[in-house]
């Protein structure tokens, strides 16, 4: 049965992604299993119920003329043929993961030791410096290392890729298992960031001045920082990769919605989907320069609450629903 | 052994739809099991042309689907069923006295004497 559903779902590939084509999609694999289940129940080998399923199949030419959907078959074939799509394998996709994670890795090992780099400084004044030096040194031939090692993904961002329903599933399921993990390294890395201050002001309430706690506190928070630093970064870069892939698709055909993960937001018109892409980072640069320039802090945090309902009036107003 | 040619049947696969629907309504896969069993294992009809068959049918208001879980099988399957209107019934009459017509006409045409094996 798996054979069949990739089998159609290698033939839907390319067809527009529209209601029809969908619901067509569903309706022929629902015959396609009716048809291999009695072929198996008949006494036919696997092998044989699914050729004869597949040689039974038909040619969807015919049928997206029936579904009304001729003029956009035929626009989505000559795009398909003027943008000739790079298949990436199952295989590839897993070292593709792979070399990711490795990457996740390094990067946010590098950012931890920026983060961290004043430490030996506060230790030791005078010889500390060689401790940060070492440190950022360290940090940068990470980074180099790492992208130098990248460099052999670098064509799925300059030329169109394609995955197929397989490794779509695939990563789909790979995704939901690791979900759980990547969300607590985030949330940890968050709450770390925010509560980073408390050990140094705990100290400070405790043992008050001395040139230990001097020392221990500005330590404690930077190293805090850059724990959770490290930690939002190495789980966003391994989420990162997995929408990479899954991203490569082109969205106006079936193949872009072969798992939900896939499905964007979509919005009434091109405007207000380039004006949500860009919400939030604007939102943090108001923000910060409000906050700087005026250094009220204590009132410029209001921009977030009004800020998250804006955000939800234009979602339910001029989001598509499916 | 001939195969009829996809040409020459395609102007006959929503009567041989209409006809099966007549005794009920029915889904995709039974509909194309029946029409094999009908024409004797001679002709089967590929998915694709049964499901564009209906897409245009429906759209014609020739036959309605529904959504329903078959009653005699255990299981709880949904499948879309099909079933004949009462415009879908003269279309099939119509394209039924065509057929006569077009039978008769071509029939004029067929040596009779030399492929009495064929017919």
């Amino acid at each position: 049965m798996e054979t069949i559903r990739n089998y159609l779902e290698a033939m839907f590939a390319n067809m527009p992604n529209t209601p029809a084509a969908q619901k067509a999609k569903r309706e022929l694999y629902q015959m396609m299993e009716d048809k291999y289940s009695e072929l198996i129940k008949d006494g036919k080998s696997e092998n044989e119920a699914v050729g004869t399923v597949i040689s039974e199949f038909g040619n969807l030419e015919e049928l997206s003329e029936d579904l009304g959907l001729k003029e956009e078959y035929q626009q989505v074939q000559k795009y398909t043929e003027s943008h000739q799509r790079r298949h990436i394998t199952l295989e590839e996709a897993k070292r593709y993961l792979l070399d990711q994670g490795r990457h996740a890795l390094f990067i946010a090992a590098g950012v931890f030791l920026c983060c961290s780099c004043v430490v030996p400084v506060i230790l030791e004044e005078n010889y500390g410096w060689f401790g940060m030096m070492l440190m950022i040194v360290t940090a940068v031939c990470l980074f180099c290392y790492s992208s130098f090692m990248q460099n052999k993904w670098n064509f799925m961002k300059n030329s169109l890729c394609s995955i197929d329903y397989q490794t779509a599933t695939f990563l789909q399921q790979q995704l939901e298992e690791k979900r759980p993990n990547l969300a607590v390294k985030k949330t940890l890395g968050i709450v770390i960031c925010i509560i980073c201050w408390i050990p140094c002001a705990l100290l400070d309430m405790v043992f008050g001045e001395s040139p230990l706690m001097d020392r221990l506190e500005p330590i404690s928070l930077f190293l805090l920082v850059a724990i959770g630093v490290f930690l939002i970064v190495w789980s966003n870069i391994m989420l990162g990769s997995y929408k990479r892939l899954l991203n490569l698709n082109d969205k106006n055909t079936i193949s872009g919605s072969y798992v939900p993960e896939q499905e964007e937001d979509r919005y009434v018109n091109d405007t207000v989907a380039v004006i949500m892409s860009v919400y939030w980072p604007t939102v943090t640069s108001i923000y910060l320069i409000w906050s700087f320039l005026s250094f009220q802090w204590h009132l410029t945090w209001i921009i977030w609450p009004i800020a998250a309902i804006i955000c939800s009036v234009i979602k339910n107003n001029l989001k598509i629903n499916r | 052994m001939n195969t009829i040619t996809s040409d020459v049947i395609r102007g006959y696969h929503d009567t041989m739809i209409l006809f099966i629907l007549t005794s009920g309504p029915s889904y995709g896969y039974e509909i194309s099991k029946r029409i094999r069993e009908v024409s004797d294992g001679k002709y089967v009809i590929k998915e694709t042309t049964l499901y564009s068959a209906f897409a245009r049918m429906e759209k014609n208001g020739y036959i309605e689907s529904f959504i329903s879980t078959p009653q005699d099988s255990g299981n709880s399957k949904k499948r879309t069923y099909y079933h004949i209107t009462e415009a879908g019934r003269r279309y099939y009459e119509e394209k039924c006295r065509e057929w006569i017509l077009t039978k008769d006409v071509i029939e004029h045409f067929i040596g009779k004497g030399e492929n009495h094996g064929n017919h």
